[in-house]
């Protein structure tokens, strides 16, 4: 017994330093470009940012914007399938170069990685179904309202400080949030709306409503390793780029099939 | 760029921590005491029950082990509610987890019942014991010595198996440690913690089996 505590003490030791020694360096611009491939985490469960088509690979607005990115850096693009939990530790780690899926500018994010410009927004709302009568987001403060969630995405922690009194379930990706409020598990989920709607078709039996009050407005970024200044400058450029010439919206509007609800002002200062 | 390990930012969390792991442990052993249950009830059919009786436990043991329990629990949680059966993320995880251990503990009871002998049975009978009292006084008695080993064994993956549940909500230590991970965005501490936590449930609990064996069933085993 002695002996093995020894030994797991020990090896929990080597385990932390191990870690700490020899930690991941991210791949500077000029790597990249050498390597020839660039790794885009991008969500394939956050439709229509990221999904599967028929052919079961990842596509959505990312993945073509990724695309749109690899070609102006002149290497190939590898796409990384993430999840909403797990992308920022991906980018921590360097398994990718960068990340997307509506990565929410926020500054407890930016402690551990760095943004570039903003991408697009997200307006984040309530959606709910017709048998809850509410109005504004914060009638659903109450404790008989459960709103389903995303494990891991900014609304969380927004529901635990502004809608004290309602529960919480939290579940591990949309389609299953979706198909929870449909089935009566919970009443509504506080999330960017362009990005819930699509999973909404798949339950058309039910009526869905938003509600009227828009909760934010959220700025979304691609996330960089913290201190990978080289390639998030020149990503800034990039997307600078994009906005100008009109590709970011062209790409939103094929993917989304409108308009972005809060469109990006973009400056040639950044 | 070398990322700086902050165990400070994680540690404030342990206690909300440890109270996922009492849950983790809550789950894994209502499991499995409800799967010892249908584990002797599976056993005893398999080897004294007639050939329906026998096909339908082949068909539960068969379908429990050879599908992910992954699978089986989200069946039950999204599934079930469309014929309008609606589980709470904690009733669908503990039911999944239960038929799953059932199936398992129906194979390892059913190994422990044929390693009895035959002549003990014959006894039994010729005392006049029922079928349940044979099984209760001559062959539980003497296959628990034997199966305990493998029984905690099994205890102990389950205890493992529940960080599955986080995925339907429940917020046990693995669901616990994703919802700081959120906050924190400090994947490698917290991950680091969460495992010493597993690491210290389940020796305690290996500690608490090895003791109640030697107990009650005079079985020698040995934690490390």
């Amino acid at each position: 017994m002695k002996c093995f505590g020894r030994k797991l003490f020990f090896g929990f030791l080597v385990l932390v330093f191990g870690l700490g020694v020899s930690m991941v360096q991210a791949r500077t611009l000029d790597e990249i470009i050498k390597a020839g491939e660039i790794r885009v985490g991008i969500n394939p469960t956050f439709p229509p940012l990221g999904l599967f088509n028929d052919k079961m690979e990842i596509d959505g607005f990312d993945k073509e914007l990724a695309t749109e990115i690899a070609k102006k850096l002149g290497v190939k693009l590898k796409v990384v399938k993430v999840g909403s939990p797990d992308r920022i530790p991906f980018v921590a780690a360097d398994k990718i170069d960068f990340v997307m899926g509506a990565m929410t500018r926020t500054s407890a994010r930016a402690k551990i990685i760095d943004f570039t410009i903003p991408v697009h927004t997200e307006v984040m709302g309530v959606l709910t179904t017709e048998k809850i009568p509410y109005k504004d987001y914060k009638d659903f403060d109450r404790e008989d309202i459960t709103f389903v969630q995303v494990r891991g995405t900014t609304p969380v922690p927004f529901i635990e400080k502004n809608l004290p009194k309602a529960k919480v379930l939290l579940l591990d990706n949309y389609p299953d949030v979706i198909r929870a409020i449909a089935q009566g598990r919970g009443d509504a989920v506080v999330d960017v709306i362009d990005f819930m709607w699509k999973s909404t078709q798949t339950h058309k039996q039910v009526k869905w409503r938003v509600v009227e009050t828009p909760v934010n407005v959220y700025f979304c970024c691609l996330g960089v390793h913290k201190g990978n200044y080289t390639l998030r400058d020149w990503l800034n450029v990039a997307i600078y780029d994009l906005h100008r010439n009109g590709a970011i919206d062209a790409i939103w509007e094929k993917w989304f099939g409108g308009p972005m609800i809060y469109k990006i002002r973009w400056t040639e200062w950044f | 760029m070398e990322y700086t390990l902050q165990f400070g930012q994680v540690l404030k969390y342990v206690p909300y921590l440890i109270a996922g792991a009492w849950l983790s442990l809550q789950i894994a052993f209502l499991a499995f005491c409800g799967g010892m249950v249908i584990g002797l009830l599976g056993a005893m059919g398999k080897i004294f029950g007639g050939r329906i009786v026998r096909s339908v436990v082949g068909v539960y043991v068969t379908f429990f082990t050879n599908t992910p329990q992954l699978s089986q629990i989200y069946f039950l949680f999204f599934a079930l509610p469309e014929a309008g059966i609606l589980l709470t993320p904690y009733e669908a995880v503990l039911i999944g987890m239960t038929l799953n251990a059932g199936a398992y503990l129906t194979e390892i009871q059913r190994a422990g019942f044929i390693s009895v002998h035959r002549a003990e049975l014959e006894a039994a009978e010729t005392m006049g014991m029922s079928l349940l009292q044979s099984v209760w006084y001559v062959i539980l008695p003497h296959i628990i010595k034997v199966l305990f080993p493998p029984l905690s064994n099994l205890y102990i993956i389950m205890t493992l198996g529940t960080s599955m549940a986080a995925i339907f909500g429940v917020e046990e230590l693995t669901g616990r440690a994703l919802n700081v991970n959120a906050i924190t965005f400090r994947s490698i501490e917290i991950f680091s913690v969460t495992a010493g936590l597993y690491l210290l449930v389940t020796v305690v609990a290996s500690t608490v089996l090895v003791l109640l064996g030697r107990w009650l069933f005079h079985v020698k085993g040995k934690v490390f």
